[in-house]
């Protein structure tokens, strides 16, 4: 006599089917896939669509890029791409500017491995004490984050309940790429993180929820940091975060972090929800955001998926 | 972890006396950037997401009692560890935290404190 129910069978026919009719299904396919991919070691680009359309890039089975309509990318601005240091041969070498560290390859794919340029001519000053003389430059440190930041913002956008994935390309190559490649498995723990974090934050904010500036709070007993100036000045008549981003050129998970801590020192409100008085010790229990609580979240979730 | 050259870039605070654990954050979003352990045991994503926290929680004070001071380091002392939290770079984007557990027996936490100072100094632009 089997010990799966009929009830119990027939979902699981449905959801090997359809599997956009469970929580996650088609992001969690997706995952799958990028497993695969990674087990494969697979070299070039998975295009993705959805709610946004984009595309993963993969180098040796591990993600070097991604990019998806909904977040901001690198290539869609030449400033971004000159603050990182990081410009595509073409567009380099008619701009003038040096290649990136590392970015030695025309399809630039080749020549990756490593941190290259991290401890670089930028090196810092000796440490009393240590044995090292020199250090990483942070500018090398920011740079490199802030092409990571932007990839798994994408990658945290593309695997939504609503993507799907087409045929694999072997051929395409990214526009620009990490010095030193992601492994799948770490991408997919940050990405399950974030959407923890999200899942805390939903009650009160989403990246598009629109947020206003709360005159009643307008005063000078606030203090904020320049980042949070900085995205409190663009707020002006109403701003979605990832407007926001766009905008600013930041992640749109970051910024949406920030317009609610923004929220809870009562500086932004969100039109026709009652405005924060007492900040987060007002709000329910289940709507304050805890890193902390996301990694546990996170890490029960994989016991789940693994005794599943 | 996002920096696989973990061991070179944390390397200075290694030196520490005592040193457990060391992480560098993206304080704004809580991503682990690279991390070193010298004790098994010690899980560093869930050690930097406390530690990002309590950053967080400082910072909305901060905020709301609007003294005009900035949040320079977190000291934690536990039975058996200090927990020593420092922004590598106050203000500025992205905001790097710096996480050092160290062991409480062995460690002098002001020379732990002074090397921690020093090494997020010696970070160039």
């Amino acid at each position: 006599m089997s010990q799966v129910t009929r009830r119990t069978r027939v979902r699981q026919l449905a959801d090997s089917v359809w599997p956009g009719r469970t929580v996650d299904g088609y992001a969690n396919l997706i995952a799958a896939r990028l497993r695969k991919l990674a087990a494969a070691e697979s070299t070039g680009m998975l295009p993705v669509s959805g709610r946004g359309d984009g595309s993963i890039y993969f180098r040796g089975g591990q993600v070097v890029y991604a990019e998806s309509s909904r977040t901001p990318t690198p290539v869609r601005s030449e400033r971004g791409l000159a603050a990182l240091g990081l410009v595509p041969a073409a567009v380099g070498a008619q701009a003038g500017h040096a290649r990136p560290a590392g970015y030695a390859g025309s399809n630039g794919l080749n020549g990756l491995n490593g941190l290259n340029g991290l401890n670089g001519s930028a090196a810092g000053a000796r440490v009393p004490g240590t044995e090292v003389a020199t250090l990483p430059s942070l500018g090398r440190l920011t740079d490199v984050l802030a092409l990571t930041e932007q990839t798994i913002d994408a990658i945290t956008d593309l695997l939504s309940s609503e993507s799907r994935y087409a045929k694999f390309r072997p051929s395409e190559a990214p526009p620009i790429a990490r010095p030193s490649p992601l492994p799948v498995g770490a991408v997919l723990a940050e990405v399950e993180r974030r959407r923890q974090i999200l899942r805390q934050l939903g009650p009160v904010i989403t990246a598009d929820t629109p947020v206003v500036r709360d005159a009643a709070r307008d005063s000078p007993s606030f203090q904020v940091s320049a980042p949070q100036w900085a995205l409190l000045v663009r707020v002006g008549e109403g701003a979605t975060p990832r407007a926001l981003a766009m905008t600013l050129d930041r992640s749109v998970f970051g910024t949406t972090i920030k317009a609610y801590r923004l929220l809870a020192l009562g500086l932004l409100a969100v039109p026709g929800r009652p405005p924060v008085t007492g900040g987060p010790a007002a709000w329910p229990a289940g709507d304050v955001m805890s890193f902390l609580r996301a990694v546990s979240d996170a890490n029960s979730g994989d016991e789940r998926g693994s005794d599943a | 972890m996002i920096l696989p050259e973990a061991d070179e870039l944390l390397a200075p605070v290694m030196a520490i006396e005592g040193f457990r654990l060391g992480c560098l954050i993206d304080g704004s979003t809580g991503m682990v950037l690279a991390s070193l352990e010298n004790q098994d045991g010690l899980a560093s994503s869930t050690a930097a997401a406390g530690a990002a926290d309590v950053i967080n929680v400082l910072t909305l004070l901060n905020g709301r009692l609007a003294t005009g001071e900035n949040l320079e380091d977190v000291m934690v002392t536990f039975s058996d560890s200090f927990f020593m939290v420092r922004p590598v770079r106050r203000d500025q984007e992205p905001q790097i935290l710096l996480l050092v557990i160290a062991d409480r027996q062995r460690t002098n936490l002001a020379m732990a404190r002074r090397l921690i100072r020093d090494f997020c100094a010696s970070f160039t632009s």
